[in-house]
């Protein structure tokens, strides 16, 4: 593997080139097991390998990868890769800037397993899906029962014509199940442990085995059910109560994206948005409460967004985004953070696989908690909505104005937990959302969520992140049935 | 783990590798090979440039009706004969799919490519490039100044499928996909224009065209507020497409009819539309970005979705015609990829063309809303069809007829259904859009009432 990358960076070699890296994804694997109705509708075994080569000129970078990884071919896409970026970097007015990161020489990182889902039989895995998947048809009105475990192996060379180096081997896994209840047109789904093909994680199996699926397949059947029964949500401006699946995925839109630097400076404006944070605010602007702090931490055990060293060799941080409501950093590569005039990236460049340039991304970008237990948060509750569990997700170009979709709500009457009611959806901007958060549970309602499809860039990039986050509670919020 | 290392590349013969799977197993191999060449654009320069090769092989195997696949990039007979023995091995634990019907004999024939360009399909890194540069020009001296952020992929796909019950099919398709934005980022609040296309062939994608059309469509003016409600809307193509695209899932995908949560599962052979409304899912048309035969070797055909305003049928692969014992339409995607939720769906639609143009629409109109594209659609509840998203790059209201002013964007929430039964005019001139998954030819349409829910701050 390390010839095949000198190989191509050899290749790269022209006076017109600063700088090339390598990274050699192979093999990549993804196991993907889904059972549906009783019957398989996908049980996949995928392996890939890729090249991927980038240049940096003085004025533009260039980016060319194969998944043919003779020496030939290899040479090729990095001549390609050096033609891409000439052709690019003719008509550039300003050179480009990165910072002066240096990469680390020979490091490695793998993720610590327990039972490792590529060196164990399957079978007992289908076993496992159908069982819980036939469990979660405890009525005729259950049209749809899915069970759906995935596993991904990436296995990474990375070289750099600075010297740097590093290889890693990074392993995710995940389960879910999801029922579907079905009358006329009132559909109702409920996910185990919830939305978004379940819960994932940096783990070997033992983290699937900690889901408890088929114990809490036959409630999610249930749920599903009775919210066929259930009373749409009322609208109005209420206090609104956020489980930790559903703040989580509330934190990736509303915080996590509006604060990637290649956002703010433009870079996505064309695809998928810019921030309606400016990169002069900085440290200045108000984000949220008192009670909003937000790290990006790419050291955090188990989270997908956690390795050793980024896509572009600088080692994995913990950058503090929002302290007490301030924004206070941003998520960023090395040209973003030398565009924003840091001495240092923030080490968030991540790349899809080695067929893929490496984009600012999240890693885990995480709500911390407060000091609330779930009881005390309710306390302060007279009449308001629970909500967890996401059903739809919306956000402007911006990131300003949002609307989200809850699987279920269950309303709150005098700090107590009451009925359940369907359809629930809230809306609101997002300073003036974050604004309104008045208590943060404390770190017992904390949970750490793998969300495994973040799309970005062109060509697409999907993404496995996490976020922790806990329980909170947001006043004057605009909710009503959808 | 260790790589393997490819000392050769010599390819294997599909159809051979799939005859020669061990009785009593049947299955499909796919190949597909693809290069293609990303440029994009931002704030003045290109600054992601992208090329890739690459080679995907796929091979599903059946033990009796237990199914199951496995996938890889070596494509020689010892690679293909390795994925072969993973999927039989992941068949044998598989749950039995109780109405596979098993895997189509060949019969028919029809044509490799539909429509190919072979300039585009070879088209070097400087000359992609270039084309870039035409549209971030064009653009930028339309609106001098102006943040001007897009995009130009061009490249070519080959498809071989070959299964054990003797199908060897091939195909292959060019395609050129261009947007473009033009953005005032420091007006307070951003105005922004849009426009993109594709084509088959490089050379109609215009992208000057597209460039000065995204210049004119950003606001002069700052926009004005609107009050979120139900307004009469003329959606340009982008938008269009979006709504389709939906439509197309929600109504169509096989999925939703099996398990019955389709929007349109009580309304097959009824009125959803008025009567001048034809959508039809037609991969052989040369007004999309054609393929000749779907991921199972079927070959695609002609499928009418909703004709004179009539809702039809969903589309099929081999298994969910099975399912619902209805006819193959040739809609399969990757067995490795069914499309989670959606199963197979229609990804190339076309929306028969009415005689308006955006004018006349707009002169009909005396209250309401000219949009050029959405963003962020998703889908609030399937079963009514409810999605959400925002409208953006280029809102404007309309008044007595009249463009009157830029419009800050808005949020809908708004039922597929409720926007296709409303549609009061088709326009005339279709152009093609593509997403990467799903190709949409469409001319603008005026639909009657579509509801905002909320608004964002520009």
């Amino acid at each position: 593997m390390e010839e095949l990358i000198r190989t191509a960076l050899a290749a790269t070699e022209s006076s017109s080139v600063l700088h090339a890296d390598v990274r050699l994804v192979a093999p990549e694997r993804f196991i993907s097991l889904s059972v549906r109705n009783g019957a398989a509708s996908a049980l996949t075994d995928g392996r890939t390998e890729a090249l991927g080569v980038r240049v940096r000129t003085r004025n533009a970078w260039g980016f060319a990868t194969t998944s043919d990884l003779r020496p030939g071919p290899v040479r090729e896409v990095s001549h390609l890769a050096v033609r891409l970026a000439e052709a690019a970097g003719r008509h550039a007015r300003e050179p480009l800037r990165v910072t002066d990161d240096p990469g680390p020489h020979g490091g490695r990182y793998e993720t610590p397993l327990q039972k490792d889902p590529f060196a164990m039989p399957l079978d007992s895995v289908v076993e496992l899906l159908t069982a819980s998947e036939k469990a979660l048809h405890v009525s005729r009105e259950v049209r749809s029962g899915i069970a759906t475990f995935q596993a991904w192996e990436e296995n990474k060379w990375y070289g750099s014509s600075d010297g740097a180096s590093f290889t890693s081997r990074i392993v995710h896994v995940g389960a879910g199940l999801t029922a579907t209840a079905v009358r006329g047109s009132n559909v109702q789904r409920r996910c185990v442990p919830s939305s978004h093909g379940g819960d994932f994680a940096q783990a070997g199996f033992e983290f699937v085995e900690g889901l408890d699926l088929l114990t809490r397949a036959p409630e999610g059947g249930r749920e599903a059910v009775r919210l066929l029964d259930a009373p749409v949500c009322p609208t109005g401006s209420t206090t609104l109560v956020l489980g930790s699946a559903q703040l989580a995925l509330q934190v990736h839109e509303s915080v996590g994206h509006a604060v990637e630097l290649d956002r703010i400076f433009g870079s996505e404006a064309g695809f998928a948005g810019t921030s309606w944070v400016a990169a002069d605010q900085i440290g200045v602007l108000r984000y949220g409460s008192d009670a909003m702090n937000v790290v990006a931490d790419a050291t955090e055990a188990g989270g997908l967004g956690t390795f050793g060293w980024d896509d572009e060799g600088v080692p994995a941080q913990k950058t503090p985004i929002v302290h007490a409501g301030v924004l206070v950093g941003a998520l960023s590569s090395r040209e973003s953070a030398a565009q924003l005039g840091l001495r240092r990236s923030g080490g968030t460049a991540r790349a899809s696989g080695g067929d893929r340039a490496p984009l600012v991304r999240m890693t885990n970008v995480n709500l911390e908690p407060g000091e609330f237990g779930f009881d005390e948060l309710l306390e302060g509750v007279s009449d308001g909505v629970f909500l967890e569990s996401n059903r739809s997700w919306s956000i402007d170009d911006r990131r300003l104005n949002f609307q989200f979709g809850t699987e279920f709500g269950r309303r709150i009457h005098h700090g107590e937990l009451g009925e359940l009611v369907r359809n629930p959806i809230y809306s609101g901007m997002t300073p003036s959302f974050w604004g309104s958060m008045d208590a943060v549970g404390e770190r017992s309602t904390r949970h750490l969520w793998g969300l495994p499809n973040c799309g970005k860039g062109q060509p697409s990039q999907v993404a496995r992140v996490s976020h922790a986050a806990p329980v909170a509670r947001f006043r004057n919020v605009a909710v009503r049935g959808g | 783990m260790v790589a393997r290392r490819h000392s050769s590349r010599a390819e294997a013969d599909l159809g051979a590798a799939a005859r020669s799977l061990p009785s009593p197993c049947t299955g499909d191999l796919r190949l597909v090979r693809s290069t293609s060449t990303t440029i994009r654009f931002a704030n003045g320069r290109i600054h992601q440039p992208h090329l890739e090769r690459s080679t995907h092989v796929s091979v599903r195997v059946a033990d009796g009706k237990r199914l199951a696949t496995a996938t890889g990039s070596d494509v020689s007979a010892a690679g293909i004969a390795e994925l072969a023995a993973t999927a039989r091995s992941l068949s044998r634990i598989a749950p039995t799919e109780r109405k596979f019907p098993g895997f189509a004999a060949p019969s028919g024939r029809a044509g490799r490519a539909i429509a190919y360009s072979n300039s585009t399909a070879g088209l070097s890194p400087e000359r992609a490039t270039a084309i870039a540069e035409e549209l971030l020009e064009a653009a930028s001296s339309e609106a001098p100044g102006a943040r001007v952020a897009g995009v130009v992929t061009v490249g070519s796909e080959s498809l071989r499928v070959a299964n054990s019950s003797g199908l060897d099919r091939d195909t292959a398709r060019s395609f050129a996909v261009a947007s473009v934005l033009v953005q005032r980022p420091e007006r307070d609040p951003p105005v922004s224009g849009w426009s993109e296309g594709a084509h088959w062939d490089a050379s109609r994608l215009a992208p000057a065209r597209l460039g000065r059309e995204a210049a004119e469509r950003m606001a002069r003016t700052p926009p004005r507020a609107v009050e979120p409600g139900a307004y009469p809307v003329v959606l340009r193509g982008p938008a269009v497409a979006e709504l389709l695209r939906f439509l197309s899932h929600l109504g169509f995908a096989a999925n939703g009819e099996v398990e019955g949560w389709s929007c349109l599962a009580r309304r097959r052979e009824k009125r959803v539309a008025p009567e001048f409304v034809t959508l039809v899912d037609d991969p052989r048309s040369r007004e999309t970005l054609p393929q000749a035969i779907d991921f199972e070797g079927s070959w695609t055909a002609k499928t009418g979705l909703v004709e004179d305003g009539i809702a039809r049928g969903v589309v099929t692969d081999l298994l969910s015609s099975g399912r619902l014992g209805r006819k193959l339409t040739g809609h399969a995607q990757p067995p490795e990829a069914p499309w989670g939720d959606w199963g197979p769906v229609p990804c190339n639609l076309l929306l028969a063309p009415g005689d308006a143009d955006e004018e006349e629409m707009v002169r009909e109109c005396r209250r309401g809303l000219l949009v050029t594209r959405f963003h962020y659609v998703r889908v609030v509840d399937p079963g009514r069809g409810l999605i959400t998203g925002m409208t953006r790059d280029g809102t404007y209201w309309i008044e007595n007829g009249e463009v009157a002013a830029p419009a800050r964007n808005l949020r809908f929430t708004e039922s597929v259904l409720t926007a296709l039964a409303g549609i009061t005019m088709v326009g005339r001139e279709r152009r093609i859009f593509s997403d990467g998954g799903n190709t949409v030819t469409t001319a603008p349409v005026a639909t009657r009432a579509f509801r905002f829910t909320s608004a964002t701050l520009f």
